[in-house]
């Protein structure tokens, strides 16, 4: 069921754009990344709008007022709550529920992109029996053009220099980098520094970038390559939607930002 | 506070290894890659190389003895009181056959050792990964290399004259052995996995990812016949006399002529055949992929069938009057059988 509804459909379509585009894997998984991105947009538009909602609900006179009647009673704080969604026409899944719903997405992702690499012999039948054969002729596709750049997809990349013992693993620095400066953009100002929402957020802005390094360190660069396009398409959606804060990367864009501001209240 | 940064550091500690050996998992494995020398079976199956016994099936060594991260999936070769086995880590070891203990490492190569090398005229062959043929001396020097298009995963052949090397590049290469020049190439018109089966009258036949048999003129690379198929060939064509045997994807097992290619015998087995079947004393033994060996006569009479549990890519090692089967992703991954079948041992690594 997995198989056939998310990853055959994904291989056989990261392959076909990978015919299109001349033999190139890395060219294939970033544009298949971009359709992936773009399908799924209405989903992240929802989880925004959920997102913002449930942010502005934090500053509620009412919600505020029910967090303290009620905070030594759980039970009828949660109804209290649910009474308050409900006047508001607030969904409070409607921030996570998008989330779920890309995440069979991304899974299947990775595992077509890591499919699609195949390696060994047994890889490479396994691959061959999720090509639909009306589609893409294995004959002309086989062994699929691994190489992009100096990388080769289906192996952890680093970057021999001539001098330098060592291979530099470049890939994983863009993933790290692309992924601090993703999660900076989108994280919403906080209403209140201090509160626990607004440190788990720094908390998941500083091991998330780590935990994406780690993975592209290890695993196949294809997957790094894919990482990077992901966390650049994600970058673009949100500066569309006028969710970026450049300021969480800039500060002094806060600094000019709080002047005006001085100078409009004092004039 | 410092409660929930813990957890979250776990929840990534946990997530992290669960895609890393999810990514492994999905990629990198193959099946025992099992030689005999009469009396002791040579395994290399994920993380080490097994000596076992083929009188009783213990084992005798196994290397590395404790175990690392390197993989082994081709198999070892003995020749000359050695034993050559590559990783997929680009290592080339040569052991000692009677104790495992490492003699030389040959670590020039930048890919896995998919296939094994050949040994002709005090000459090592290795087919590595990343695209070339390396030639050694029987100590592990480089000799000479020949490069290819793409990845080589099929074991090499040769007259004593001449090496011939099939590429994933959809090419099948004829190399001089004594300086590593090309003397032909011929494309195939798709990718070759498995390696040819050569002819002492000097004819390579080889299968393709492009669902054809070919036979080849080893002298000049010229194709002397080429017969197409509905379904994949995911196999060497096992020669006996003046026919071949071989299987498809879609269960269907053939005895074909030499000379034309022509069907002799085929009949339905209805499922996937998957490596070259073993010919033993006017019997021939087709592995099926779902963990099935069946025995027919060379006319095609069904003698007996098998089952084990986990998968099967590659008929069976003949050792004396048995058979050795090296089985991928089951309980166990090695069990030597009778030639009518019985069941005498399964190999259980010690721990």
């Amino acid at each position: 069921m997995w198989d056939t509804l998310i990853i055959t459909p994904f291989i056989n379509t990261i392959l076909f754009i990978y015919t299109l585009v001349g033999h190139n894997f890395g060219i294939a998984i970033i544009l298949f990344t971009l359709l992936i991105r773009l399908i799924t947009h209405p989903l992240m538009v929802r989880q925004i709008k959920g997102a913002q909602a449930m942010q502005q609900l934090q500053k509620n006179e009412k919600w505020l007022k029910i967090q303290e009647k009620y905070k030594g009673d759980k039970e009828k704080l949660a109804k209290e709550q649910m009474a308050l969604y409900k006047e508001l026409g607030i969904n409070p899944f409607a921030s996570c529920l998008p989330t779920i719903i890309q995440l069979p997405i991304i899974f299947g992702l990775y595992q077509a992109i890591i499919l699609s690499l195949a390696s060994t012999p047994v890889d490479l039948l396994n691959l061959i029996r999720h090509i639909y054969p009306g589609l893409l002729k294995v004959e002309s596709l086989i062994p699929l053009n691994s190489r992009f750049f100096w990388m080769d997809l289906g192996s952890p990349e680093r970057l021999l220099i001539p001098g330098i013992p060592f291979g530099i693993p470049i890939l994983v620095v863009l993933v790290v980098v692309s992924t601090y400066v993703q999660g900076k953009l989108i994280s919403p100002p906080a209403a209140n520094p201090k509160d626990q929402t607004a440190a788990m957020t720094n908390m998941m802005n500083i091991y998330m970038p780590i935990f994406m390094g780690y993975l592209a360190y290890t695993l196949a660069s294809g997957l790094a390559v894919y990482f990077i396009a992901s966390n650049l398409a994600g970058i673009l959606q949100y500066a569309m939607l006028g969710r970026v804060n450049w300021a969480n990367v800039f500060p002094f864009l806060k600094k000019a930002e709080e002047t005006k501001i001085v100078k409009k209240k004092t004039t | 506070m410092k409660r929930s940064r813990l957890s979250l550091i776990l929840l990534f500690i946990v997530a992290a290894m669960l895609l890393s050996s999810c990514g492994e998992m999905l990629s990198g494995t193959s099946w025992p890659g099992v030689s005999s020398n009469g009396d002791t079976l040579f395994v290399a199956y994920r993380n080490h190389v097994y000596a076992v016994r083929v009188s009783d099936g213990t084992m005798l060594w196994r290397f590395p003895a404790d175990g690392g991260p390197q993989m082994f999936f081709a198999m070892p070769v003995l020749t000359d009181n050695q034993l050559l086995v590559g990783d997929y880590d680009s290592n080339l070891y040569s052991l000692d056959p009677n104790t495992g203990v490492e003699r030389w490492v040959f670590r020039e190569a930048n890919g896995d050792w998919i296939a094994s090398p050949l040994v002709v005229n005090d000459m090592i062959l290795a087919p590595n990964g990343d695209h070339n043929l390396y030639a050694l001396a029987m100590n592990g020097s480089l000799l000479w290399k020949f490069p290819t298009g793409n990845p080589l995963w099929s074991r090499p052949v040769s007259d004593g004259e001449f090496v011939y090397q099939a590429s994933m590049d959809h090419h099948l290469y004829a190399i001089d052995l004594r300086d590593g020049s090309k003397v032909w190439s011929t494309d195939l018109g798709g990718a070759v996995i498995y390696s040819p089966t050569i002819s002492e009258d000097g004819v390579l036949y080889v299968s393709t990812l492009a669902r054809n048999l070919s036979a080849i003129e080893a002298a000049t690379g010229n194709i002397l016949w080429q017969r197409s198929f509905e379904e994949n060939l995911w196999t060497q064509p096992a020669l006996h006399e003046d026919r071949l045997f071989f299987g498809d994807m879609a269960g269907q097992i053939y005895s074909v002529s030499i000379t034309d290619g022509g069907d002799i015998w085929t009949q339905n087995v209805d499922q996937p055949v998957t490596g070259q079947p073993t010919i033993m004393d006017e019997m021939v033994i087709f592995p099926i992929e779902e963990g099935m060996l069946i025995a027919t006569s060379l006319t095609g009479e069904r003698l007996w069938s098998i089952t084990v549990d986990g998968k099967l890519f590659t008929g069976p090692v003949v050792t004396g009057d048995r058979l050795a089967v090296g089985i991928s992703g089951g309980q166990n991954f090695l069990k030597l059988i009778g030639s009518n079948g019985s069941d005498i041992w399964t190999f259980v690594p010690p721990n």
